[in-house]
C-alpha cells in the first residue's frame, strides 16, 4: 500500500516544506523569501492534520491547522508590509545589499 | 515592624534615586537636599533595624515556584552591614554637596549613588541566593556607572568597563553557586544551604565553595582580580569612599563570612582563602609603597586591608574579620573623603606636587592623621584593635609563615601610611599649591567618621553579641568589650604586630640613613609599580579577546539567508540532542 493516504500526505509535507525552505535559503528577493516562508508553513499545516489523524485526534489536529492558517496570514501581512517599507526606505528588495554589517 | 524597616532601608534610597533623577538638573539645590534627605532617612531606618534583629525572615515576598521566596532576614551580619552602607552612604552624599557643586548632570550622579545604597542594603539583607546575585550585579552596574561618571574622559570609561567586566567574571561563580544550590536543595535559601551543606555531594560543595571564593575575590579586588580597583579611582572621590572602600568591596568578605560554616570543611578551601588574603595584602602593600597618586595609594591599601579580612575568614575568625570590616569602613571612608577634600582644594592627585598642605587645611589634616593612624594600626584607634584580633585569629587558625608575612605587611602598612601623610601634609610645599580649607558640608561628613575611628572599638562587646545572637551556624561567642580588649592586650601577637608597626614608622623616620637599604629594595618597588605584571596579563587577555572577535567577524554576515540556515541547523541539533537524550 505505498499509495496510502498517510504516505501521500508525508510526501506532500516534505515536498512543500522542502520547496519553501529552499526558497527561504536561496532567494535574494525579500518578497520571494516571504513566499517561501508561506509555502513551508503550508507544509507544516498538512503535517498537523496528518499527525492528528495518525494519533486518532483528528479534531485537535484540524483545529491546530486552522489556528496556524490565521497566524500564518498575520505573518504574511506583517512581513509584506515590512517589505513595502524596506523598499520605500532603501529603494531595493535585494537582501545582500540590505545588510549594514562590515565585511 | 522589621519588615517595614527593611523595605524602608532598600526603598527609601531607591525612591530618592527616582525623585532626584526626575526633578532634573535645572534644580541642583533641590537635588542636593533630596539626596541628603532620602539617604539620611535610609540610614536612620537601618540604625533602627539593628534593634529589631532576628533570625527569622523579616520580610518575605512570594514570587512563585522557580525563584523561591524573596525573603529578607535582619540577622546580625546583615543589619550592621546595612547600617554601614546607608550611614556611610549618607555621609558620602553630604560630602558630595561641596565636592560635586557646580557639576553638570547631578541627577545621574545622585540617582546612581542612591540606587547603589539601596541595592547594597538589599544584597546583605536578603537570604535568597538568586536575589543576592541580582543585587550583586546591580551594585556592579552602579559602580560602573559612577566610575565612568565623567564619560568624556577615556580613562574613566576604560576604568569603569574594566571594573564591570572583572567583577562580572567573578559574579559567574556566585550564579553557579546559586544554581547548584537550587538543583541540589530545591531552594535558594542561604540558611538551608548552611544547614544542609554536609549532606551535599563533596564535589558539588567544592564547586560551590570555590565559586563563591572567585566571586568574592573579584568583588573585593583580591588576588588575582585586584587590578580593577586602582583604575576605579577615576570615579568622583565620594564614590570611591562609599563604593570602593566602605561598602561594595566588602561584599566579597561578607559572602565568605556568610558561608564560612558551610565551606570550612571543604578540603583546601580555608588554605586557599588564607593564601588569597595574604598574597593580596602583601602585594597591595608593596604597590602602595611605590605609588605616587594619592587615591591609588588608598586603593592599594584598601586591597591590602581587605586581604586581612579575607585572611581572617580563612583562619576561622569570622568575628575578627567583620570587626575589622567595621573599623576599615569607618577609617577608610574618612581617609578617602579627607583625600577628596585635599584633591578638591589642590586640584591634583599627584603626591609629589603636594607637601606642607597641613598648615593650609588644619581640620582636614587632623582628621586625616586620625584615619591614617587607625590604618597603620596605632593604639588606641579602632584599626589597632581589629587588626590585632585578625592577627590573633590568624595565628591560632592558620600556618605560622602566613602569620609572619601578615606581620611584615603590617609594618609595610605603617611605612606607606606615614609616607603618604608626610608627602601630603608635612614637609615643604613642592608644587607651590594654594589649598583652601574644606567646606561646611565636607566637615559635617568628616567629623563623625573621625569620631568613629577614635571610639568605634568600644563597640566590640555589643558587636560580638550582635553577631553571636542571630547567627546559629557560625559559633561566635559573645564577650563583653572589656574581655575582648583584655584578650588583645594579653596576646603575644599584639606586641609582635606593634613592634612591626614601630619598625615601619622607624623605617620612614630614618629613611635617609636607610638609603642604601632602600636602593637594594628598589627592584622590588619597580616591579610593584608595574603591578607585578598583572596589568600586562590584563592587556594580553584583552588583545586575545579582540583578535578572536576580529576573526569571528566573518561568521556574522548579516544576510537573511545565512541567518535562517544557522537557525535551522541549531534547531536540528536541538532535536537531535532531545532524540538522543530521550
Amino acid at each position: 500500500m505505498i499509495f496510502s493516504l498517510p504516505n501521500i500526505a508525508i510526501v506532500v509535507v516534505l515536498g512543500l516544506f522542502g520547496v519553501g525552505l529552499y526558497g527561504v535559503l536561496i532567494s535574494r528577493n525579500l518578497i520571494k523569501v516571504v513566499v517561501g516562508l508561506q509555502i513551508a508553513v503550508k507544509g507544516a499545516l498538512v503535517a498537523f492534520v496528518l499527525a492528528g489523524r495518525l494519533s486518532s485526534q483528528v479534531d485537535v489536529g484540524q483545529s491546530l491547522a486552522l489556528t496556524v492558517i490565521v497566524a500564518d496570514t498575520i505573518v504574511a501581512v506583517v512581513a509584506l508590509a515590512l517589505a513595502v517599507q524596506v523598499r520605500r526606505k532603501f529603494g531595493t528588495l535585494d537582501i545582500p545589499s540590505l545588510t549594514s554589517l562590515r565585511r | 515592624m522589621a519588615g517595614i524597616l527593611i523595605a524602608l532601608c532598600i526603598g527609601l534610597p531607591w525612591a530618592g534615586a527616582l525623585l532626584v533623577w526626575w526633578i532634573g538638573n535645572d534644580n541642583p539645590r533641590w537635588q542636593h537636599s533630596l539626596a541628603v534627605g532620602f539617604s539620611a532617612a535610609g540610614g536612620l531606618a537601618a540604625l533602627a533595624l539593628i534593634g529589631l534583629r532576628s533570625q527569622g525572615a523579616g520580610l518575605s515576598l512570594k514570587v512563585g515556584g522557580a525563584f523561591g521566596d524573596f525573603s529578607f532576614v535582619p540577622d546580625g551580619l546583615s543589619v550592621y552591614l546595612t547600617a554601614i552602607a546607608t550611614v556611610i552612604g549618607s555621609l558620602a552624599v553630604i560630602f558630595s554637596i561641596d565636592y560635586m557643586r557646580g557639576e553638570e548632570q547631578l541627577g545621574r550622579y545622585y540617582a546612581l549613588v542612591l540606587f547603589f545604597i539601596g541595592s547594597m542594603a538589599g544584597l546583605v539583607l536578603t537570604n535568597n541566593l538568586f536575589l543576592m546575585f541580582l543585587f550583586w550585579e546591580i551594585t556592579a552596574l552602579c559602580s560602573y556607572g559612577l566610575i565612568s561618571f565623567h564619560n568624556d574622559d577615556p580613562k574613566a570609561v576604560a576604568g569603569g568597563i574594566k571594573a564591570l567586566i572583572i567583577t562580572q567574571l567573578g559574579g559567574i561563580g556566585l550564579l553557579v553557586a546559586a544554581i547548584l544550590s537550587y538543583s541540589y536543595l530545591g531552594s535558594f535559601d542561604t540558611n538551608l544551604l548552611l544547614q544542609k551543606a554536609p549532606e551535599l555531594p563533596a564535589n558539588v560543595l567544592t564547586i560551590l565553595a570555590f565559586g563563591c571564593l572567585a566571586a568574592a575575590a573579584a568583588k573585593s579586588a583580591q588576588f588575582p582580580f585586584q587590578t580593577w580597583l586602582p583604575d576605579a579611582m577615576e570615579a568622583p572621590t565620594p564614590v570611591s569612599a562609599l563604593i570602593h572602600a566602605a561598602t561594595m568591596v566588602n561584599a566579597g568578605v561578607y559572602l565568605l563570612a556568610r558561608f564560612y560554616p558551610a565551606f570550612a570543611a571543604v578540603p583546601n578551601w580555608r588554605e586557599a582563602v588564607m593564601l588569597v588574603g595574604m598574597i593580596s595584602a602583601l602585594m597591595a602593600a608593596l604597590m602602595a609603597l611605590a605609588a605616587n597618586d594619592l587615591k591609588r595609594v588608598l586603593a592599594y591599601s584598601t586591597v591590602s586591608q581587605l586581604g586581612y579580612m579575607v585572611y581572617a575568614v580563612g583562619a576561622g575568625g569570622v568575628l575578627a574579620s567583620q570587626f575589622h570590616l567595621l573599623s576599615h569602613s569607618i577609617f577608610k571612608a574618612l581617609l578617602f573623603l579627607g583625600a577628596g577634600a585635599v584633591i578638591h582644594a589642590a586640584g591634583t592627585r599627584d603626591m609629589r606636587q603636594m607637601g606642607g598642605l597641613g598648615s593650609q587645611m588644619p581640620f582636614v589634616r587632623t582628621v586625616f592623621v586620625a584615619g591614617a593612624l587607625a590604618l597603620a594600626g596605632v593604639p588606641v584607634l579602632n584599626g589597632f584593635w581589629s587588626k590585632e584580633l585578625v592577627l590573633e585569629a590568624g595565628l591560632s587558625g592558620g600556618p605560622v609563615w602566613v602569620f609572619g608575612l601578615m606581620i611584615f605587611t603590617a609594618a609595610l602598612t605603617a611605612l606607606y601610611t606615614f609616607r603618604m601623610v608626610w608627602m601630603v601634609f608635612f614637609g615643604e610645599n613642592r608644587g607651590g599649591l594654594h589649598a583652601h580649607e574644606a567646606g561646611a558640608a565636607m566637615k559635617t561628613a568628616l567629623a563623625p567618621l573621625a569620631l568613629g575611628a577614635l571610639v568605634s572599638w568600644l563597640l566590640a562587646g555589643p558587636f560580638s553579641r550582635l553577631l553571636a545572637e542571630t547567627l546559629p551556624h557560625h559559633s561566635i561567642h559573645a564577650l563583653p568589650t572589656g574581655e575582648i580588649l583584655l584578650e588583645v592586650i594579653k596576646a603575644p601577637a599584639t606586641y609582635i604586630a606593634l613592634a612591626a608597626v614601630a619598625l615601619g614608622l622607624a623605617a620612614w623616620w630614618w629613611r635617609e640613613k636607610l638609603r642604601l637599604f632602600s636602593e637594594a629594595l628598589s627592584g622590588i618597588l619597580w616591579v610593584a609599580a608595574h603591578s607585578f605584571g598583572f596589568e600586562a596579563i590584563n592587556r594580553g587577555v584583552v588583545s586575545v579577546t579582540n583578535d578572536a572577535a576580529e576573526d569571528l567577524r566573518g561568521s556574522q554576515t548579516g544576510l537573511l539567508n545565512w541567518n535562517v540556515l544557522a537557525i535551522i541547523i541549531a534547531l536540528v541539533l536541538v532535536l537531535l540532542l532531545l532524540a538522543l537524550g530521550a
